[in-house]
């Protein structure tokens, strides 16, 4: 009969619904929040601040509930001539990679708790590197099915741009990330994340030019400004998804806000020695809290670990924010020459001083 | 004063990196962000009055308009509680969008009396366009352009002003009359 280890499972389910708790339930609708509110505080408005519960305000985090009331309530239009099944089918393709690319992503290290090793990853998967990239390159079918089937001329332009700029971006990903593994030897998103307990082992300082790249190409993997050409506002109305109302739209939007998380994860976990803190390794802080036992130790660890990693990410979303509301849009053939003529050639040559740096280490 | 704008700025081989001026951009909107975020999110730790935020609370607090602002215009009413206007029609003729409407009424004799008066003085304000233009044909300065522009209606009738309506306290308009003056020349000729 099956042999099913119900802690594993029991733990796997807590884990999974930690994950589900924080990109679904706690960064997608507050990143909402932040992006008008940080947008506002840096441009010296106010910003959404009227939404309120009896009076109360609470500087404009109502406008969350207020969205999704509005998004549950909305007209959910499909307009004539579009393919139906495609139309309701894309933003579920849009939305779900999205989340999916988080279960390879390690929040934590292995700790032991109550005689059970707790990895904090939800699938520990030899090739969770390549998971993640695959996994994200499939929210363009979405997207392209999306502007296709909403029989929309601003649509269509729209999705063609995104698939574009997916081929173009995705090439530099890929080389730059070469340059990470041949530095940590695995793929592995728990290994490469265990390499970095020392602060000059940290991804930015071995790959510094990586880091740059990564963050460039990922943004626009992200279709944010200052590469949104795909939904540019100004000419295209909302390209791909401007046919889209109602919590369609809404999903659209989640994806590109756990998208958000999910780079911001990744730098962590690849450039900004994901869990870690600087100058403090695992042993120190265990030996600090020794004496609660080794469970209460672990379980301190665990949640000053799980605190700092979802610090950095919080910090490079701000970072994501940031540039989103600083730069201004690329026109539509500088962003292919930046691409093609700028990344690609310094994503390869990035590899070659990388394996000749390793080389003369060695 | 000629305004000349260079279009074709040479960049220098530092702005063509890209990626420093980048920087140095994430730093200016870094330095607001901050800045502001010790100012008002947390509005216990900042001082109201010396953040740099222009946005105005509208229905509770007024923006404080320029002078030259044109908002509704109103008939000025002086110091002995009588209109300023004397009905020529000079308003009438100027305004572009015909949003007044002026019945006089004349002295049939009486001694220690104005000559002429505004019996009805009607402005259709879903007309009026705030040009300004009656103001500035005003020989008497009768008619201003106040700064009050909260005169929206659920009803289309109720947009036009009668006489009481329209009337407003010279004393309010002072600053105005000190800028039409300065404005049209009104008395320098």
């Amino acid at each position: 009969m099956f042999d099913i280890n119900w802690i594993e499972l029991f733990v796997t389910l807590v884990k999974i619904g930690f994950i589900l708790f924080v990109t679904v339930g706690f960064f997608a609708p507050i990143l909402t929040w932040v992006e008008r509110k940080q947008s506002a505080i840096m441009q010296d408005r106010i910003g959404a601040n009227r939404a309120d519960i009896m009076g109360f305000t609470a500087l404009g985090l109502f406008h969350i509930l207020a969205d999704g009331l509005k998004m549950f309530t909305k007209e959910d239009f499909i307009p004539d001539g579009a393919n139906r099944v495609l139309h309701t089918m894309s933003p579920i393709i849009a939305l779900i990679p999205a989340i999916v690319t988080f279960a390879v992503v390690p929040f934590g290290g292995v700790y032991d708790l109550f005689g059970v090793k707790v990895n904090l990853v939800v699938s520990d998967l030899d090739v969770g590197l390549l998971f993640v990239f695959a996994i994200a390159s499939l929210a363009t079918y979405g997207y392209a099915i999306a502007g296709w089937s909403s029989n929309n001329n601003w649509s269509l332009l729209g999705s063609l741009r995104v698939a574009s700029q997916m081929i173009s971006y995705e090439v530099t990903m890929g080389l730059t990330i070469v340059g990470v593994l041949m530095v940590y030897g695995t793929m592995k998103l728990t290994e490469i994340g265990a390499a970095q307990e020392s602060l000059w082992m940290w991804g930015i300082f071995l790959q510094p030019v990586g880091f740059f790249m990564f963050f460039a190409a990922s943004i626009a993997e992200n279709k944010r400004i200052p590469f949104d050409n795909p939904e540019a506002e100004s000419e295209l109305v909302a390209g791909y998804f401007t046919e889209y109302s109602g919590l369609k739209f809404g999903m659209f939007f989640m994806a590109e806000f756990i998208e958000m998380v999910t780079i911001a994860a990744i730098v962590t976990i690849l450039f900004f020695g994901a869990w870690h803190i600087p100058f403090l390794t695992t042993e120190t802080l265990l030996s600090w809290f020794h004496i609660l036992g080794t469970t209460g130790a672990n379980l301190i660890v665990m949640l000053i670990h799980v605190g700092v990693f979802f610090a950095k990410v919080i910090f490079f979303i701000w970072f994501q924010m940031t540039i989103r509301w600083t730069l201004p849009r690329f026109r539509y053939d500088q962003i292919m020459k930046l691409g093609w003529k700028i990344l690609l050639p310094l994503s390869l040559a990035n590899i070659l001083v990388t394996g000749i740096v390793i080389l003369a280490v060695k | 004063m000629a305004y000349t704008v260079s279009r074709n700025i040479k960049l220098t081989w530092w702005e063509r990196l890209y990626l420093p001026e980048v920087i140095r951009g994430i730093i200016i909107t870094s330095r607001h962000f901050f800045k502001n975020l010790f100012g008002f999110i947390p509005f216990f730790l900042g001082k109201k009055k010396d953040r740099e935020i222009f946005t105005v609370y509208y229905p509770e607090q007024m923006a404080k308009l320029p002078i030259a602002y044109r908002g509704r215009p109103v008939l000025a009413v002086n110091e002995k509680g009588r209109h300023n206007c004397v009905a020529c029609g000079l308003c009438e003729a100027a305004c572009p969008a015909y949003c007044i409407d002026i019945i006089p009424a004349e002295n049939t004799g009486k001694q220690n009396e104005v000559e002429r008066w505004p019996k009805e003085f009607t402005i259709d304000y879903a007309v009026c366009i705030f040009c300004g233009n009656c103001e500035e044909a005003c020989p008497e300065e009768a008619i201003f352009m106040s700064d009050d522009f909260e005169i929206s209606m659920l009803d289309r009738s109720k947009m036009k002003y009668n006489l009481q309506q329209l009337s407003v306290p010279i004393e309010k308009l002072k600053d105005r009359i000190e800028f039409t003056r300065r404005m049209y020349g009104k008395w320098n000729y």
